[in-house]
């Protein structure tokens, strides 16, 4: 099912709302590498002011179909429109709209953390004073105050990953695509980016992230899309989706594969 | 990896030949060369694995969730550390020693005993000593320093071997060298060597001596390893203190722009990265080994004055020439910001150039200056400043169209990534190659000056320059239309390696 999210202002009287702008519009989009189809046509919009989450288990695309979305990698065929502008046409004006957090890919880590949100900053076009200023309030904002100074190869993984969503909004995109933002990362750090990420929302950015844990998405997202083997088995409110299963039961229910523990005797047999 | 294979098997059999030669020389003299180059060899096995920090697959420490007893685990890995490329070169050449000792029945038995011990020693050593490697020189900070230390040695190996050479040995080099040999063959560095030695030259009481203490070194190494494995099975990985940089650095010092800032973190890594840290430290040691070794051939000194600062450059425009693949997956970061190609081709160029133009400024007036005739100045200039700009050029072009697989972050600089279909040496090979015709007319016109008329001269200045700055200008033009196209390639290789 393919609705735009609708969102209730808080507090407000139930107004008829227009449609609003699409934040990411995707279209038709196709990878293989080699025999293999990694994404095997995938159609999405996602509306503006969503905090939207793609779940799916690993090897289901996931992290492919979001390298495409953000300029990352090249797609076979579909396309991709970020507020309207095509990423693959005109690429440097949909980046510009966009910040990324992607997922195993390395950071530059022989430099302080400090210096990597000074050099992502500057990438995109940002001027000395308001790196600095931005870099402070991001550093006070994930708790990286003491780690500033220290290379970010010495960084925990949880360390990296909240270095690595500062520096993907430090030039306060439109739309954050963040591909398993919170693995490693504790739940303290965890609930202070929510508190963040949600007030971005609130004020009409869009959050796109992707996960394997259902019941932080559950809790955070207002929209889903359950994504098995490279196709959408389906996606819109996280109400209609998850229906009145949880969304970890309706998941498991739409992909399948779900074994009974039967056999395997011998390990309640004890050799040691 | 295999540039190691082909030198360790060449050193091997150079070794091979010179211990059969020894065969048919005298007994005296066999035994000298002999115990002090089998000495040497030890040394090699034992000191090599402390400096190059080798990947170690026999690290007891793997094994430690397996419950194998100690004893048990060190032994299996002593046994297995003989299916190695070095332990068949070291049993071939102590083989060979039985061919040196064919002299008499009793040589021929103690150089068979003597060939299973040299074996063991080496082996041991140099397990023992990789694992202290892996186990205390664990640190990245270690390891970057003990690779650059190795790098350097080896670098100064070749004029060291040199001067050796060009000692006069026919006079006093064999009393130097049996003076060495009744020290060393009594230490157990080179006793399991002089075991056959001296019972070829008579002497049997020294011989079986010695064939005590090869046996009683071989228990301690034994002993050594048997605790070592014991202490590494147990012992948690050391956690280093991390060193703390404050402010921004090459960051505040430059302007804030993107081609400044890639310029910025370039030079971060030159000094920061052991990948570039290496090449750093070896560029100027190249030209000092070149003017040694070849005035040790005959070239007067002052001649070769001019040789260091074209070879530099040369090394420092090639050194980039594959350096987006350094990157490794993190151009992400570059491509998701749409960073400009030009931006990113000059930012890459920017610190070579601040090292390079210095050098090519001072390092040549102070050349002409050591080597006495100052109308060389300007075809110098030329030359090198044609070398240093066209190879940047160049560089800017092969690094986004030709980028090779090689170390990624945080690897030892010497590993090599897993040898397939790159390739490398090609690549290597041509980007030298095209160096130096770009340079050919400055290079050209320089040899004019020098056989005919001293007016070429200037014309090798004023070429060498023009030729080098356009192939630079041009170069980052192209190189940035081939990264601009070819930026998400470019990651999707990264990603594969």
């Amino acid at each position: 099912m393919r609705k735009p999210a609708v969102r209730k202002p808080r507090g407000a009287k139930e107004v008829p709302s227009a449609p609003r702008e699409n934040a990411l519009k995707i279209t038709g989009l196709v990878k293989r590498f080699g025999e293999k189809t990694a994404v095997a046509g995938i159609d999405l919009e996602i509306a503006a002011g969503s905090f939207f989450g793609i779940v799916g288990p690993n090897g289901a695309g996931k992290t492919t179909t979001l390298s495409m979305v953000t300029g990352l990698l090249k797609p076979d065929f579909g396309s991709v429109q970020v507020h309207g502008v095509d990423v693959w046409s005109d690429p440097v004006a949909a980046k510009r709209k966009m910040g990324v957090l992607p997922d195993r890919l390395r950071l530059f880590d022989r430099l302080t953390g400090g210096q990597l949100l000074y050099y992502s900053g500057i990438l995109r076009g940002l001027d000395g004073a308001t790196v600095k200023a931005r870099t402070r309030d991001l550093a006070g904002a994930f708790g990286l105050d003491e780690s500033l100074d220290r290379l970010v190869t010495d960084y925990s993984a949880g360390m990296t990953k909240k270095l690595a969503l500062a520096a993907a909004m430090i030039h306060s995109p439109r739309l954050l695509v963040l591909d398993e933002p919170f693995e490693s990362v504790d739940p303290v750090s965890a609930a202070n980016v929510i508190e963040i990420l949600q007030r971005y929302v609130a004020a009409g950015g869009t959050v796109v992230l992707s996960s394997h844990t259902m019941n932080l998405i559950e809790r955070v997202c207002d929209s889903v899309a359950i994504v098995v083997n490279g196709a959408i088995l389906d996606s819109g409110t996280m109400a209609s989706v998850r229906g009145s299963k949880t969304l970890e039961e309706r998941f498991v229910e739409l992909a399948g594969g779900r074994k009974s523990a039967e056999g395997m005797e011998w390990l309640h047999t004890f050799s040691g | 990896m295999v540039l190691g294979l082909i030198y360790g098997v060449g050193t091997g059999i150079i070794v091979i030949a010179g211990l059969f030669a020894l065969r048919f020389v005298d007994a005296e003299l066999a035994r000298n060369t002999e115990v002090v180059f089998g000495a040497i060899i030890v040394v090699v096995y034992t000191a090599l694995p402390l400096f190059l920090g080798i990947d170690d697959t026999l690290d007891p420490r793997r094994f430690a969730l397996f419950g194998m007893p100690n004893s048990k685990l060190a032994s299996s890995l002593a046994i297995a550390s003989i299916i190695s490329i070095p332990a068949v070169i070291i049993a071939a050449i102590a083989l060979s020693l039985i061919v040196t000792w064919s002299r008499d029945g009793i040589s021929v038995t103690l150089a068979v005993v003597s060939a299973v011990l040299i074996t063991a020693t080496c082996l041991l050593s140099a397990r023992v000593a990789t694992s202290i490697a892996a186990f205390f020189l664990a640190t990245r900070r270690a390891r970057d320093l003990t690779g650059i230390l190795g790098v350097v040695a080896l670098v100064c190996l070749t004029p060291v071997i040199a001067a050796l050479a060009s000692v006069d040995w026919r006079e006093d080099g064999l009393t130097v060298l049996a003076g060495v040999e009744r020290v060393v063959s009594w230490t157990p560095l080179g006793a399991a060597w002089a075991i056959p030695a001296d019972s070829a030259n008579g002497d049997f009481a020294g011989a079986f001596a010695k064939l005590g203490i090869a046996i009683l070194w071989i228990g301690v190494l034994w002993l050594a390893w048997r605790g070592l494995v014991a202490l590494m099975l147990i012992t948690p990985e050391r956690q280093p203190q991390a060193k703390r940089y404050a402010g921004l650095g090459w960051f505040d010092r430059l302007p804030r722009t993107p081609t400044w800032a890639i310029a910025a973190r370039s030079l971060t890594y030159w000094g920061r990265d052991s990948r570039y840290g290496t090449s750093l430290v070896v560029i100027p040691l190249i030209p000092i080994v070149m003017i040694i070794a070849l005035n040790i051939a005959g070239v007067p000194l002052q001649q070769l004055a001019l040789l260091p600062v074209p070879i530099i450059c040369l090394f420092l425009s090639w050194a980039v020439h594959n350096d987006v693949s350094f990157d490794n997956t993190a151009v992400w970061l570059h491509l998701s910001a749409s960073t400009s190609g030009i931006a990113d081709r000059w930012g890459r160029v920017i610190p070579v150039l601040l090292v390079g133009i210095p050098v090519l400024g001072f390092g040549s007036v102070i050349s002409v200056w050591v080597q006495g005739d100052w109308d060389l100045l300007a075809p110098l200039i030329g030359v090198s400043g044609s070398i240093l700009f066209s190879g940047l050029g160049l560089s800017s072009v092969m690094s986004a169209a030709f980028p090779y697989p090689t170390a990624r972050p945080g690897d030892s600089p010497f590993s090599q990534p897993a040898p397939g279909a790159s390739p490398a040496g090609m690549i290597q090979a041509f980007s030298f190659g095209a160096i130096l015709v770009f340079s050919a007319p400055a290079i050209y016109f320089a040899y004019l000056g020098i056989t005919s008329d001293s007016a070429w001269y200037f014309q090798s200045l004023l070429t060498g320059l023009a030729v080098g700055i356009g192939v630079l200008i041009i170069g980052t033009f192209v190189g940035a239309a081939v990264y601009n196209r070819r930026a998400s390639d470019l990651l999707a290789f990264s990603m594969r390696n």
